[in-house]
């Protein structure tokens, strides 16, 4: 169907930037060849084609990074990267910040830390994967937090509960380290992810809710979420943004459970067989999802879930973007998003009452941007 | 759908469609920054033509089915992924044997295909696995604080030392020694930081002006260490794999072959090979191999007992072998015409960890390492293969080599935590410990351990006249599976624009580079 591919290819490319349409068409391409038919995944490969990026304690535009290995018995690896503080650490040669690496964030200061974790379908990219590695400083640097990524296993090698296994690990390691605490002496928790990682935030939060562990707040950046029918979106939006439900349906199967199909909770958390949250103690949630991603529908039906069962959720609609616009910073998107998420660690400083969601407006001083579509069930009005 | 005040056109600046402007000219090396950020290397006047090139590879692919697709990435061989514009066309290739050829790209590197098959070491097959489980370690809140204290303290002697103020760093020294005895000194923080204070200590009382700072080891001495780093951890055994997956690349389809090689220690590098060439397709080569070495003071000849060893391997699998034995002090005693390189012979240059010691103070000719490269170069070696440590212990200052070494080591000694055979442990942990304190300790001619990272050495090389030859990712699957047979997940190849490295989790430590000679110009008195 070559005159069809050809449309595919001009409208993907009319929305991003060439430098983006590259990126994330090498993907794609890329992707193409390591998931196998049988299911099995060509690791070597994409070990090999993954980019890579070492930890820097000398700070690149004021934020260090290091590693630590946060689980010897699964050899789970974190990335922590921190703001370089501006009078006491900043322009001090290396030396003095090698043990100044667990030094407490502050004292006074209320210091976000983020537990990130990256996406790639369950399957691709690692913490050090370049394109992780630069969002995470820039979120660490934008935000002034601390930001903890996440090495977790993957699919299909480890399939599901690995990955959240991994982020509940993460989450106690994160939450009993003395050195991550700022104001009242606390560790101030966020979690944020993108696909895959969003979805692990979704699960690692459900698991909390049970615990002691206090999270402030969710940050789902194009969250991984999927279900059994196709939806609207799904067929609509097929081949034509980087993404195909064929791939969509091969990931889902590489990490659930054999036997199980997409109405899986994990997979579905809202649907046939998820679990009502209604009364339960969720984090405040940020959802941002983009127009032009084929799973839209599961994501706009995961934000809804939460609104049903009475928790505080903001959706972020951006009508024009397709996945990954926010691994360049090179489209309002990003930096609507980047502001956002900035503003999401400012108001979940306090503890809120649990709320009745309302309905929720986006709107960014100049730039504003008017949703056409309406979602049936949200009845959200985007307007300036 | 509704108006949608949002222009999409601002924030698709470089779109290529008909309604935007193209993106203004740039200079021609120029990189596109933000896909530099994500690693990969495009120039931002071949966005366009490599934007075209993807389009191409989708309708090619589009048209091959999965199990196709799947195939080639099975079995085809990759190189350098960095350049987009090279692997695009690489993909077209495999998909499109009869099709178009690379419109852009550098391509360099080997041919691709299969290649000749690697023979497993068999040094390797018989290394029974050391590595037992990887204990859990407990540190307590206590030992914690005890472990920052120190490496603290560690830091502020330095400094001192740094600065000249011997008798301040020799108190910090004291404080030091009462630190250790707080800590767990078997593993983590105590272990190398017992070896960082004992070099400081050694520096202190013996400036490195006046001389020993280390009592030399015979070379027998030094042998059994080496011998026990090389069983202890798989870094000498992923240089020596690594390099000889290449060498054996470089010398396809030659039948007469010369290995130099710069340290011959045992020669535990070569069995390999000379199995791997008994088994090429087509038959050996005649093999001869030159090693160089440290001249015996002991009476024994080392390097001929070593080269009569790999001649009797060599005769068990009728590989046409012959030897010869080097013995130079310094790689720049050695002589180039010590070599009897013959123009027909097909040479291969192999350097593991030698390079950096050619880092030191030059002589009146100029920089030991621009005297030998040169050298090498003359010899028109078809590969050079470099493997180095990966960080940079050679910087002028003292506090940032010793701040720069202490985190090498301390990762390379976390690695080593995971091996439980006795005496390999502590024996390569010897072996370290007297690069820890070349580097701490010695300063001038007697610092030989002058470690540079892969970036300086590909600068070097480059100017020094030599291309790259990339390592693909054959080579990389196969690092991948030989770190498979040490059961302490930790170790990790990673791919760097062509050359390949092992560290410990995300922290390289050695990177191997392969590279070739370009002919230098020769002088013309006619034409031009």
């Amino acid at each position: 169907m070559a005159g069809s591919d050809q449309i595919n290819v001009c409208e993907s490319k009319k929305v991003v930037p060439l430098n983006t349409w590259i990126l994330m068409s090498n993907f794609k391409l890329a992707y193409n060849l390591l998931r196998r038919p049988d299911g099995t995944f060509n690791r070597h490969l994409a070990e090999f084609l993954d980019r890579k990026v070492p930890a820097n304690v000398n700070p690149v535009d004021g934020v260090f990074s290091f590693d630590i290995v946060i689980d010897r018995s699964t050899n789970l690896l974190s990335r922590i990267y921190r703001p370089a503080a501006p009078e006491t650490e900043g322009g001090v040669p290396l030396s003095t910040s090698f043990n100044l690496l667990e030094k407490p964030v502050s004292k006074s200061d209320f210091v976000p830390v983020i537990i990130f974790f990256h996406g790639g379908s369950f399957a691709h990219s690692s913490a050090n994967s370049a394109i992780y590695d630069i969002l995470c400083r820039r979120l660490a640097g934008l935000c002034k937090a601390v930001v903890v990524s996440v090495n977790y296993r993957r699919a299909p090698e480890h399939p599901y509960p690995s990955a959240y296994d991994d982020g509940w690990t993460a989450l106690e390691w994160v939450n009993s380290r003395p050195w991550l605490q700022s104001k009242d002496s606390k560790a101030h928790i966020f979690l944020a992810g993108d696909s895959s990682g969003g979805n692990i935030v979704h699960q690692v939060a459900l698991r909390a809710v049970k615990s002691q562990i206090c999270i402030l707040g969710n940050i789902l950046l194009n969250p991984m979420f999927g279900g059994q029918t196709r939806t609207e979106s799904e067929t609509r939006l097929d081949t034509k943004y980087f993404v195909t439900i064929q791939d969509r349906d091969w990931y889902w199967k590489a990490f659930l459970p054999e036997g199980e199909d997409r109405d899986h909770p994990a997979c579905n958390p809202f649907g046939p067989r998820g679990i009502s949250l209604e009364g339960v103690k969720f984090p405040k949630s940020l959802v941002v999802v983009a127009g032009l991603d084929l799973i839209q529908d599961w994501q706009l039906a995961y934000a809804d879930g939460l609104k049903r069962a009475g928790q505080d959720v903001k959706l972020l609609f951006l009508e024009k973007a397709t996945i990954g616009f926010y691994l360049l910073p090179n489209n309002d998107h990003f930096h609507i998003v980047m502001d956002e998420i900035s503003n999401f660690l400012v108001r979940s400083r306090a503890t809120t009452t649990i709320t009745t969601a309302t309905t929720n407006y986006c709107c960014f001083g100049s730039m504003c941007f008017w949703i056409a579509r309406k979602c049936k069930k949200m009845k959200l009005v985007f307007c300036c | 759908m509704g108006p949608t005040p949002y222009n999409s056109s601002n924030s698709s600046s470089s779109a290529c469609s008909s309604s935007t402007k193209p993106p203004p000219p740039q200079p021609p090396d120029q990189m596109d920054h933000l896909l530099a950020g994500a690693g990969y290397k495009v120039r931002s006047n071949d966005l366009t033509q490599v934007a075209e090139r993807l389009e191409h590879l989708e309708t090619v692919m589009v048209k091959s089915s999965p199990v196709d697709i799947s195939d080639i990435g099975n079995d085809a061989v990759y190189y350098n992924p960095t350049d987009l514009a090279s692997w695009v066309d690489s993909l077209l290739t495999e998909l499109n044997p009869n099709g178009s050829g690379s419109g852009s790209g550098s391509g360099s590197g080997f041919v691709s295909g299969s290649g000749p098959a690697y023979v497993s070491d068999p040094v390797m097959n018989d290394m029974n696995n050391v590595y037992g489980e990887f204990g859990q370690q407990v540190v307590t809140p206590i030992e914690e604080d005890v472990s920052i204290r120190l490496v603290h303290v560690l830091m502020t002697c330095a400094e001192a030392v740094q600065r000249g103020d011997l008798s301040l760093a020799g108190l910090l020294i004291d404080d030091l020694q009462g630190l250790l005895g707080r800590v767990n000194s078997g593993c983590g923080i105590g272990k190398v930081g017992s070896f960082f204070v004992d070099a400081l200590s050694r520096r202190v009382v013996n400036s490195p002006q006046n001389g020993v700072v280390q009592v030399d080891l015979s070379a027998y001495e030094n042998e059994i260490l080496y011998h026990h780093y090389y069983e202890a951890c798989p870094y000498l055994k992923f240089a020596h794999f690594t390099a000889n997956q290449a060498i054996l690349e470089a010398f396809d389809g030659q039948d007469c072959v010369h290995v130099i090689d710069f340290n011959l220690m045992q020669g535990l590098q070569w069995p390999a090979l000379i199995q791997a060439l008994a088994l090429r397709p087509g038959g050996p080569p005649l093999l001869r191999l030159t090693g160089i070495g440290p001249p015996s003071l002991d009476g024994r000849d080392s390097l001929r007992e070593i080269g009569l060893k790999l001649a009797e391997l060599a005769r068990s699998v009728n590989v046409r072998f012959a030897f010869r034995g080097v013995a130079a002090t310094r790689l720049d005693d050695v002589k180039p015409w010590m070599l009897q390189v013959s123009p027909k012979e097909a040479v291969a240059v192999n350097s593991i960890m030698q390079l950096h010691k050619l880092l030191g103070p030059g002589g009146p000719r100029g920089p030991p390492v621009d005297l030998v490269l040169d050298w090498i170069r003359d010899l028109n070696p078809r590969i050079l293969m470099v493997v180095e440590q990966e960080s940079n212990h050679n910087q002028p200052e003292f506090l940032d080599r010793f701040t720069e070494s202490l985190y090498y080591y301390s990762t390379m000694f976390d690695s080593l935590d995971a091996c439980t055979a006795q005496p390999e442990k502590t024996l390569a942990e010897l072996y370290i410990q007297r690069e820890i304190c070349n580097v701490v300790c010695c300063e001038g001619s007697a610092r030989v351990e002058r470690h540079e990272p892969l970036v300086r050495w590909r600068e070097r090389l480059t100017g020094a006249g030599f291309a790259p030859l990339h390592l693909g990712s054959n080579a990389f699957k196969q690092a991948r599976m030989l770190l498979t047979l040490f059961s302490a997940e930790g170790y990790s190849v990673e791919e760097n624009e062509g050359c390949l490295t092992l560290g410990w989790h995300s922290r390289p430590l050695i990177a191997a580079s392969a590279w070739q000679a370009i002919p230098k110009p020769s002088v013309v008195t006619t034409g031009r």
